[in-house]
């Protein structure tokens, strides 16, 4: 097997690219407005800059030329193909005319956001990883939302580990740093938040076995990329209770703990909070962890943004047996309440689907609400004890249980988003629950840690529609009748967008893209296209007219389900492409 | 369901070459080579290696569509699979019978310790992470009252493990012998641990096969007609004996 070291990888990477760089600047985009720092914590209205459009990840735009009244004459603008094969999990920006659109194997492309048309394309020069590493491979066919904005430069982190600075106006490399050494297993697989020169980022792979005991939160200097500080997942020191909910597993036999979901910040604080993934072994009892927590497996970490420094940590599911990891998008709510601002964290954070209100000030539980058909967690005390369903972890080996939601959730990557306009919170989720049983897996690509079976997914009993939008009432306190629910066959492969045009915008497996009446949960517009929709719908506006970018393509939530709808069949090519709408009797 | 973009749905024309996928960093590598090898000669054709897809645990989410992939795409032989009850690989491979049973072995680096039965109660074993070893072990123990049980730690880095048995942190480890004697060739302290009995754990025994494309329903016949006959003409063991195998 042909080795590599790090320096050598890394040297060739760099000439490579740079060549690659220049042979890609295919055009220039001049006079382009430099994305500030004041803009990070503020964007425009007009535009998306960032993952969920705004650094709190509300996933809201409050343009509202597409509303609920003209949303059904949305016709195509322009269509893009893009640039790899795979799954698609993209989340296109827009900053001052320019879409800036990230696909499979860390390519990042400038397209003219009112025409479609390319001004730049960036392929990198990946570390070249051997063909039977499946699991990097797997990772590179599967980026979700690898890019931010900052400044007149794009940051993208890469498959193999890296930071990689792009000049925004060619696309050529600018800077770049190896964060992690991806011969043990680390990769990036999703995006960094860029905000007061600090580039925040959180790094995959750490379920891998040459990545044992250490899976981190990590911040470098904007400018020279130069790290400033660290958080591991799995290993706290500084706190007894994280150490002791391992039981007798020291750090080197502990993995998982994944942060795989981009990071919010809230400037009032200076606080950026991640979530984290589950623990692995996925059974305890492989794992040997007993009946310990697993910390910060699981959790929402408040971290200070110049420090690191942990300020709180909340854990949503203690003692996961079954790889129902919690580590998506957490998203930053401010309510007024009897004249007073509450400063909420809301999330459905794992793959169970449980709504959680947190202080975010102080990690205080506020409330939480099922959505899909669950049965890992028990019960959750008023004083926000979660309380995992010990009936079900697994107390041999060959044993099978039935545990919902399934390993693909639930919930998954596919962000939720929030309206301050209904003060509800929207989330995509699929019912599915899978037989899950622990199990040997050497011989073949042991270095991995996960250890356990999983059945094909099913619906829960008794229900026939495996796809649910589910808006949810955000207050400090819980109004379980506040929202809605709007169920369908096909499962919900995108993330959702909410807009100040009272809609709520997202796709599913059976190639629709929908708006929703955020009030109703009506549907007021539905559009057939090529593919599951997928990625992270978005919206901008330019020269007065709003446009909506739906990115489709192979979805993994649509196939991993799809016996559920076979009366919907999924396509057979990836076709992994982004549409763009806007409204009709324009002329640009 | 994979996009369909993704395999290669050519036929082959590869004339008398035979492509075994082996994982050459996995401590079975050796046999699976020489198995592979041993089995080209039997049906008279050249035997091309393909390094194997390594990286997952074979159920987690995404390997299976890279297995499918690499099955496909890439290999007409992918050696070095447990063949067991419960496989997790669904219609599109088939698994060829096993061409070899392998144990697990306890290695202590206590003198005064011939088998598990010697060591404390209580005393930290490591394990071979997500093994047959491993999984027998914990059956075992939860067989037990919890008094009479060893502490385990899982391992994936073998070489950590042995480590920590030199440094007194573990008082045995349980891992393939294909593991084991590779660690003995390479690790020079490890000349003075030994392999004892595991008493009162039953020996674990890995039957290994290898996988092939359900769609080489000849190939399979084939191969399987191979392995029955090299088990029975003495090739295979003498091919484990040479590796210091299976004794």
């Amino acid at each position: 097997m042909i080795k590599f070291t790090l320096k050598s990888a890394l040297a060739l990477a760099l000439s490579t690219s740079a060549l690659i760089g220049v042979a890609n600047a295919q055009g220039v985009r001049e006079n382009y407005a430099p994305v500030t720092n004041d803009m990070v914590l503020d964007p425009p209205a007009s535009e998306w800059i960032s993952w969920r459009g705004t650094i709190d990840n509300q996933g809201f735009s409050s343009l509202d030329q597409i509303n609920r009244e003209t949303v059904d004459s949305l016709q195509l603008a322009w269509a893009w193909p893009m640039a790899d094969v795979g799954l698609q999990e993209t989340a296109p920006l827009m900053h001052d005319g320019v879409l800036f659109l990230q696909t499979n194997n860390n390519i990042v492309q400038a397209l003219d956001a009112r025409s479609g048309d390319l001004i730049w394309e960036y392929r990198p020069a990946l570390a070249q990883i051997p063909a039977e590493w499946g699991y990097q491979n797997y990772q590179s066919r599967r980026q979700k939302n690898s890019i931010a904005l900052y400044e007149d430069t794009v940051v993208l982190t890469t498959v193999d580990a890296r930071i990689i600075v792009l000049d925004a106006t060619n696309g050529k490399v600018l800077r770049e740093v190896q964060a992690f050494d991806y011969n043990v297993g680390y990769s990036y697989t999703v995006g960094p938040i860029v905000v007061n020169g600090t580039i925040i980022s959180a790094i995959s792979g750490c379920s891998i076995s040459g990545t044992a005991g250490g899976c981190y939160v990590v911040a470098h200097d904007f400018e020279t990329l130069e790290e400033q500080w660290r958080f591991n997942t799995l290993d706290d020191p500084s706190n007894p209770e994280q150490q002791a909910s391992w039981g007798d597993v020291p750090p080197e036999n502990r993995w998982g703990g994944t942060p795989w979901a981009t990071g919010s910040y809230d400037p009032r604080t200076n606080t950026t909070f991640w979530g984290v993934g589950m623990p692995a072994p996925y059974a305890a009892l492989v794992r040997g962890s007993e009946d310990g927590d697993t910390l910060y497996t699981n959790s929402t970490l408040a971290l200070d943004a110049d420090t690191g420094e942990l300020k709180w940590y909340y854990q949503h599911l203690p003692r996961d047996d079954w790889d129902l990891d919690s580590p998506f998008e957490r998203v930053l709510v401010d309510i007024e309440e009897n004249g007073e601002t509450r400063h909420l964290l809301v999330s459905v954070p794992g793959k169970n689907g449980i709504f959680f209100a947190l202080d975010r000030d102080t990690g205080e539980y506020l409330w939480s609400q099922e959505t899909v058909y669950q049965n890992s967690v028990s019960r959750i005390d008023e004083d926000g004890t979660v309380h995992t369903n010990e009936d079900l972890m697994l107390k041999a080996l060959g044993e099978e249980v039935l545990i919902c939601t399934s390993v693909s959730g639930g919930k998954l990557w596919q962000a939720g988003a929030y309206s301050p306009l209904t003060q509800r919170f929207y989330v995509p989720l699929t019912e599915a629950c899978n037989v899950v049983e622990a199990t040997q897996t050497e011989f073949t690509a042991g270095n991995a840690t996960g250890s356990m079976r999983f059945g094909p997914r099913v619906l829960p009993e008794g229900i026939t529609e495996a796809g649910l939008v589910e808006a949810i009432q955000v207050g400090t306190t819980r109004d379980e009748d506040g929202g809605w629910k709007v169920r369908q066959r096909p499962s919900m492969t995108s993330s959702l967008l909410t807009t100040g045009g009272g809609l709520v915008i997202g796709g599913d497996a059976g190639r629709y893209v929908k708006a929703w009446d955020q009030e109703t949960g009506e549907v007021l517009w539905e559009q057939r296209l090529n593919a599951p929709v997928g990625g992270s719908p978005m919206t901008y506006e330019l020269d007065g007219e709003q446009y909506l970018v739906v990115p489709t393509g192979f979805s993994a939530a649509a196939s991993s389900i799809s016996s559920a709808f076979p009366e919907i069949p999924l396509p057979s090519g990836t076709g992994n492409s982004v549409f763009v709408f806007k409204l009709p009797n324009s002329d640009s | 369901m994979l996009p369909r973009q993704l395999i290669d749905m050519s036929r082959p024309a590869q004339g008398d070459r035979i492509r075994a996928c082996v994982d050459d960093t996995s401590p079975g590598g050796p046999l699976d080579r020489a198995v592979a090898q041993a089995i080209a000669d039997a049906l008279f054709l050249d035997v091309e290696y393909v390094p194997a897809l390594t990286g997952f645990p074979i159920n987690a989410e995404g390997y299976l569509a890279e297995m499918e992939i690499h099955l496909h795409n890439d290999c007409d032989l992918f050696m070095g699979i447990a063949v067991q009850p419960s496989s997790p690989f669904p219609e599109w491979a088939a698994m060829t019978r096993p061409y070899a049973e392998v144990p697990f072995v306890l290695v202590t680096a206590n003198p005064d310790y011939d088998a598990l039965a010697d060591i404390p109660l209580g005393s930290m074993i490591g394990t071979a992470l997500a093994s047959l070893g491993e999984r027998v072990f914990i059956t075992t123990m939860l067989q037990r009252r919890e008094s009479e049980r060893w502490k385990r730690l899982p391992y994936a880095d073998f070489d950590l493990m042995t480590t920590r048995l030199l440094d007194g942190s573990l008082q045995g480890m349980v891992l393939w012998e294909p593991a084991w004697t590779r660690i003995l060739a390479s690790n020079s302290e490890a000349r003075d641990l030994r392999v004892i009995a595991l008493d009162p754990v039953p020996t674990p025994v890995v039957q290994v096969g290898a996988l092939i494309s359900s769609h080489d329903t000849f190939l399979r016949t084939e191969v399987d007609a191979a392995i029955e006959a090299l088990t029975r003409d003495g090739t295979f063991d003498a091919i484990l004996a040479e590796l210091g195998l299976g004794q």
